[in-house]
């Protein structure tokens, strides 16, 4: 099937009535989500992976990538008009976005970062449309020893780009592995760990845990203090970027657009990253950089276009290998095998429609997005105004359904409520969860990868290191590893921004 | 001063861990390297942290000497509200089948509206029954969850 053919079969499955309907519904949970500070788009997902139950697979993953999406918009107003970043990747725009709001151009700010997202967005997806089916039917040669190593290598991009000491997020990948291990052994069906337990058979459950890292977690940490949040009182105006405005942006917004698909395919890199990556850029090559962090345009152009390309191109690893690339892919990667999909290369053959279905309904999610977010910035700055202590009740209380429901289960809710106080104790000791669920994630994945290389190799793990691809993954993972012999490269880690774990 | 740094305690906790799930593991065969048994790679897996735990250990040990400290994680913030939290969520964990969705939720919703940022009580009333009926509205009636019911039927 050629190009053409397939964007036809794609946009024939987006445009049918209720994927439309899933796929508005996802842009606009994922902005409400985006604009509300302390609910990301990874705790918003786990909440509404079980509503996704009785839809079928293309609506939920139309509605649940949607929501990725769609947070990256929002998170943007939040950042210009409260000086609160609604969800990590938009930390940076803060900087010049509130600035440009307190010099009385909330609206520019706004409106260019709308504009930014938008194109950045619909170019992602153009990116994932070339490049997913070639490396697709490149990853049908990857065999056990291959899918091992570039999930050993996900896992340690991931824990060399999280903040604090390596060996704390190392040590949360390992223990993600142990979590991963709990319930049937996958090859021999015996149980481990369940403690007797019948629920636990099927595994700790990435959806209560996550739930609980992030969502419970979050709130357990907000309610310590009393949050009272100001949205700057001006009157937004003039949400169309003047010509001036979009000579000064339109290369900031293309070399984000450039940074954050490229940061996004990398697993264990992703929208925070590649924001905070760009705003760097940007500074080096402006000719004003002293400029930088008193309302200059670019500031808010170049990230926020960084991180919507992001997530199209964080799209790539989990439907062309099955690798989530980060914690939000891993959520949907769960996602898909609860509706009875594996994603890897054999998705683009087996379910063209899905694949393509999913991927072009993020062009038309793309306009949804910039449609709703002009007209209704106004509505948005009033659910700012909700109190959080009339918020996090109901917060709490869409976790405890969704947990509930999973398995009808009061488990599944003691499972979320336990991580929460895990993530809690995490975030008061400065360990990072990020790792932890990608590990959770891909643990059955890579021990299945790893016994089956020590069966194909009659137990010689210098399988891992004789095949070509494998040997390069492997050795980019000893590269990594290594950095604290280094010093040059010890400091270039420390540099790098603080990856927050709603990444 | 306390005797240890908070990097000090946790990795010794970590340890403790990683010890207890390599040790674990054991009860489940290993199995030879040209098969792997059940509990091959949740024996690595604690290995694993109990090595980072111990490299963990040591450096905050060296740092202890170099004079960092213990550093209180609940100075300046208020610790009782996340502990109210948890004990909210932990009895309607436990409360939700015998009362029933509906019962269970007006009372949690209703008791962090009060206890954790106190709210006048029509908000506190209105809002604890509305959230729960809403709820029930959405996720029972609407999108088919099966949610527990109490002995009067929801």
């Amino acid at each position: 099937m050629d190009y053409w053919q397939s964007i036809i079969l794609g946009f024939q499955v987006a445009l049918q009535w209720n994927n439309l309907l899933f796929c508005f519904i996802g842009v606009l949970i994922g902005t409400l989500v985006g604009v509300l500070p302390g609910l990301g788009p990874v705790a918003a997902i786990s909440l509404l992976l079980p509503t996704t139950f009785h839809v079928t697979p293309v609506s939920a993953i139309i509605m649940l990538a949607g929501i990725y999406y769609g947070a990256m918009y929002g998170g943007s107003t939040t950042s210009i008009l409260v000086n609160i970043p609604g969800e990590a990747a938009s930390v940076v725009t803060c900087l010049d976005g509130y600035q440009m709001a307190r010099r009385g151009r909330a609206g520019p700010a706004l409106g260019i970062s709308a504009f930014a997202s938008f194109i950045a967005g619909t170019i992602g997806v153009v990116g994932l449309m070339l490049i997913a089916p070639p490396l697709a039917e490149m990853a049908l040669k990857f065999g056990p020893p291959e899918y091992f190593s570039l999930m050993i290598m996900g896992l340690t991009i991931l824990t060399f780009l999280a903040s604090g000491p390596m060996w704390k997020a190392l040590l949360m990948a390992a223990f993600g592995l142990f979590l991963g291990s709990i319930g049937l052994d996958n090859m021999t069906a015996s149980a481990r760990f369940t403690l007797d337990i019948v629920e636990l058979s099927d595994g700790v459950g990435m959806v209560p845990a996550v739930m609980g890292l992030f969502g419970i977690a979050e709130v357990l940490l907000n309610v310590e203090h009393s949050i009272k949040r100001s949205v700057f009182e001006t009157r937004i105006h003039h949400l169309l970027p003047t010509l001036r405005d979009w000579r000064d942006s339109l290369g900031s917004i293309l070399r984000g657009t450039f940074i954050g698909f490229f940061l996004g395919v990398l697993p264990g890199g992703g929208a925070v990253i590649s924001s905070f990556v760009s705003y760097a850029v940007e500074k080096k090559v402006s000719r004003t950089p002293g400029q930088f962090g008193t309302g200059v345009i670019q500031g808010v152009a170049g990230p926020e276009a960084a991180n919507n390309a992001a997530t199209g191109g964080a799209f790539i690893p989990l439907l062309t290998l099955g690798i989530p690339a980060n914690s939000v892919m891993a959520i949907l990667l769960g996602a898909m095998m609860v509706h009875g999909m594996q994603p890897g290369p054999m998705l683009v053959q087996e379910q063209p429609g899905l694949f393509w279905g999913a991927v072009t309904s993020m062009y038309i999610g793309n306009v949804m997005l910039l449609i709703l977010n002009l007209p209704l910035i106004g509505l948005w700055v009033r659910i700012l105004k909700v109190p959080y202590p009339i918020l996090f009740p109901l917060i709490l209380l869409f976790c405890l359904i969704g947990a509930y429901s999973l398995n009808n289960s009061v488990v599944g809710v003691l499972i979320m409520v336990g991580f929460g106080l895990l993530g809690y104790l995490f975030k008061k000791f400065e360990y990072e969860a990020a790792p932890l669920i990608l590990a959770l994630v891909l643990g059955p994945m890579l021990e299945a990868a790893l016994r089956r290389s020590l069966l194909l190799s009659a137990g010689s793990p210098l399988i891992f290191i004789t095949r070509p691809i494998s040997g390069l993954l492997m050795l980019i993972s000893f590269f990594l590893l290594a950095y604290p012999l280094v010093p040059w490269l010890r400091r270039k880690r420390a540099i790098l921004p603080q990856a927050t774990d709603e990444e | 001063m306390a005797k240890f740094n908070n990097d000090q305690i946790s990795a010794a906790v970590w340890l403790a861990v990683g010890v207890a799930v390599a040790l674990g593991s054991l009860n489940y065969g290993l199995g030879p390297l040209a098969a792997p048994g059940t509990g091959f790679l949740p024996f690595l897996a604690g290995c694993a942290i109990a090595l980072l735990a111990s490299i963990g250990l040591i450096l905050a040990t060296l740092k202890r000497h170099a004079g960092v400290g213990w550093t209180p994680i609940l100075r300046g913030v208020r610790w009782q509200k996340p502990l109210l939290v948890l004990a909210a969520l932990f009895a309607y964990a436990l409360l939700m089948k015998p009362l029933g969705f509906v019962l269970c939720t007006v009372l949690f919703i209703g008791f962090l509206l009060r206890a954790v940022e106190p709210q006048r009580w029509p908000v506190v009333i209105g809002g604890a029954v509305a959230a729960a009926c809403g709820a029930y509205a959405v996720f029972n009636l609407w999108l088919k969850t099966q949610l527990p019911r109490g002995p009067w039927g929801f």
